[in-house]
């Protein structure tokens, strides 16, 4: 299969005032497509710049990133932002979602930056949000909205432009258990669908739900263990 | 410009604005003050100034030239050819007319005296207008009754007399003044006319600043000349061209200039006074006026930016953040400038739009209370909705750049 990120001896050096903090010291990782990868770590590992670098909201200091078949660890800015908005779906922990904005615009709002014509985004939007099964809240606004619904809401949007991969930082780290345990429910269905799914936690049950489960420790791959 | 995308631009900034609609609003806050007072110190201004036209209008216009005797000898002797002149005469008014016909209406000729003036009920010194060819409507007057002076009465110095309100109703207080006899000087006088009233109140409960006109009693300029005062040159106090056209009216002065010069046996003993020209010099000291309410609406506008910008950055958490998301899910940078743009210069017409209304509606009040007609020039209000839309403009480029500079990562993180 074909792998979605393929990076090679990836590091991230934040500088600061000469004190330089070496975040990541080599990363070597191969993600193929239909994956449902677990990163995980204890906070300070570096599992977050790493997610930032593969959701290409940071660049890697040296080193290479292949995602979906193209280099893109040297890639302008405006160039990083459309692999976001055509290849990515992000969910946050706090769900990220524009507050006085309606659910279904919140939905809408990649297919706009990806020039989608209005009456299709809101077609698209709406179908979305059934397939995440909160069609009834499209109008609401996201403060109306209990946390797994939140959730739920930032997940259709992931899911908005078709993304090759979804990239979960932390999904259930501000839902309680049940709620938590649905959430991660509906990605394992998406997985189940054929989508790339790579999820950041610290939590070990979450990540046994997982395919692979990935451990970043000290900027480095530390180990890593398949579930047949 | 107005492709789909920018459309699609406006429209989604036209729902973000309606989803913060307390920031939007404090945004349009500082434009509608900016706008409508520009927009009110303009209309309030103009509407002065065009009252101010109105009364010269009902002077008998602008396009006026006036020809007056000047004295030459401040000072000694005056020389032969100084006493040998003839003066300002109603030659110098028909020879005016027959320099440029196109462009002259006609002139009007005014001597002036002071007379003794009876009748059976009043006994007063008082000032005679004698005047001549077309004074009436050089002037502004009207008849109410009775009729206007004959070209024979002109010509020959017919005893007849046209009276004006005030002057009818002192020498006879029983409305009886049409037809009857009253004497100037030695000379008795029929009426054979009485003028309109004129009135003209710069505001509504100011006195009415015509007055004096309807105290006159208007004799043939050749009676007086002849009967009353004056001397064997049948001198004049003044002569007026009425001109077809405002802008010719320098042009045909530099002309009449050299024709009276030769007249006057090349002494300059006259002087021309054009009245366009003379308003156009009071209108400039009204430009002081106007500059000030410029510069009180460029600053009123410009405290409304700086509003804009504290406002900008009260809510700049709520802001980045926003930016931060709208980043991760695609939107380039230069994406987001455009859409604060685009929000900014959204606010700014729908700001400046209702400070136009708002605007209309305080110099409708002003002008009310102050008792003079409201006029308002369209240039005031493309003047005002420009400046508003320019300093919306300029105060958005700041935060727009800075939140189009913002990295994805940091904009999520920002606490």
């Amino acid at each position: 299969m074909r792998p979605i990120i393929e990076t090679r001896g990836l590091t991230k050096t934040f500088g600061n005032n000469g004190v330089a903090v070496h975040a990541l010291r080599g990363i070597d990782l191969t993600v193929d497509q239909g994956e449902f990868l677990a990163l995980i770590g204890p906070s300070g590992s570096g599992k977050s710049t790493l997610m930032a670098i593969l959701g290409c909201l940071d660049k890697p200091t040296t080193g290479s990133y292949v995602f979906d078949g193209n280099r893109v660890d040297g890639l302008s800015n405006p160039e990083l932002a459309r692999i976001r908005n055509q290849k990515i779906g992000f969910v946050f922990q706090l769900y990220n979602l524009l507050p006085k904005a309606s659910v279904v615009r919140n939905v809408e709002l990649p297919m706009l930056y990806a020039g989608v014509r209005r009456k299709e985004r809101r077609r698209r939007a709406l179908e979305l949000l059934e397939r995440v099964g909160i069609p009834e809240k499209a109008k609401s606004l996201p403060s109306a909205l209990s946390g797994g619904q939140r959730q739920r809401v930032a997940v259709a949007r992931a899911l908005a432009n078709n993304p090759a991969m979804l990239l979960a930082d932390e999904p259930t780290g501000a839902l309680d258990s049940k709620t938590g345990h649905e959430v991660l429910e509906l990605f394992s269905e998406l997985h189940r669908q054929g989508n790339t799914i790579v999820i950041v936690t610290h939590d070990l049950s979450i990540a046994a739900l997982a395919s692979r489960q990935v451990e970043i420790h000290d900027g480095r791959v530390a180990s890593e263990s398949k579930v047949a | 410009m107005f492709s789909g995308a920018f459309r699609e631009r406006v429209r989604n900034s036209w729902v973000e604005m309606r989803e913060n609609p307390a920031r939007a609003g404090l945004q349009a806050l500082g434009v509608i003050l900016g706008v409508a007072s520009v927009l009110g110190g303009f209309s309030i201004s103009d509407s002065q100034r065009r009252r101010a036209d109105e009364l010269y209008v009902r002077l008998g216009g602008l396009d006026k030239l006036n020809v007056q005797p000047n004295p030459i000898v401040n000072d000694g002797r005056p020389t032969a050819l100084q006493t040998a002149n003839l003066g300002l005469r109603a030659q110098d008014a028909t020879d005016g007319i027959d320099l440029d016909k196109e462009v002259v209406a006609g002139a009007s000729q005014i001597k002036g005296a002071t007379a003794r003036v009876r009748s059976a009920y009043a006994d007063q010194e008082r000032r005679v207008s004698g005047i001549g060819g077309e004074f009436l409507a050089t002037e502004g007057y009207e008849i109410a009754e009775g009729r206007p002076f004959s070209n024979e009465d002109l010509l020959y110095g017919a005893p007849v007399a046209i009276l004006g309100t005030e002057a009818a109703k002192v020498f006879f207080p029983h409305g009886d003044a049409l037809g009857a006899t009253m004497r100037i000087g030695g000379v008795p006088v029929r009426v054979v006319g009485l003028f309109h009233e004129r009135v003209f109140r710069f505001r509504k409960d100011q006195n009415n600043i015509f007055r004096w006109r309807n105290r006159i009693i208007a004799v043939p300029a050749t009676l007086v000349t002849r009967r009353f005062e004056g001397d064997a040159y049948q001198r004049l106090d003044r002569v007026t061209f009425k001109m077809r056209d405002v802008d010719v009216i320098a042009k045909f002065s530099k002309g009449l200039s050299g024709l009276l010069t030769a007249n006057h046996r090349l002494q300059q003993d006259f002087r021309l006074d054009d009245v366009a020209a003379r308003m156009r010099r009071r209108r400039s000291q009204g430009d002081a006026y106007n500059l000030i309410f410029w510069l009180s609406g460029i600053l009123s506008i410009l405290g409304g930016g700086i509003v804009n910008v504290n406002i900008q950055m009260a809510s700049l958490k709520e802001r980045v953040r926003e930016v931060g998301v709208k980043m991760a899910i695609g939107a380039p940078g230069r994406e987001i400038f455009k859409e604060i743009m685009t929000e900014a210069l959204l606010v700014s017409v729908v700001g400046a739009t209702v400070g136009l209304v708002a605007g209309i509606g305080f110099s409708k009040i002003i002008t009310g209370a102050i008792g003079i007609p409201l006029y308002m020039d369209p240039k005031s209000f493309v003047f005002a909705f420009t400046l508003a839309l320019a300093f919306g403009f300029l105060f958005a480029l700041y935060p727009a750049f800075k939140a189009a500079r913002l990295s994805p990562m940091e904009a999520l993180r920002y606490e």
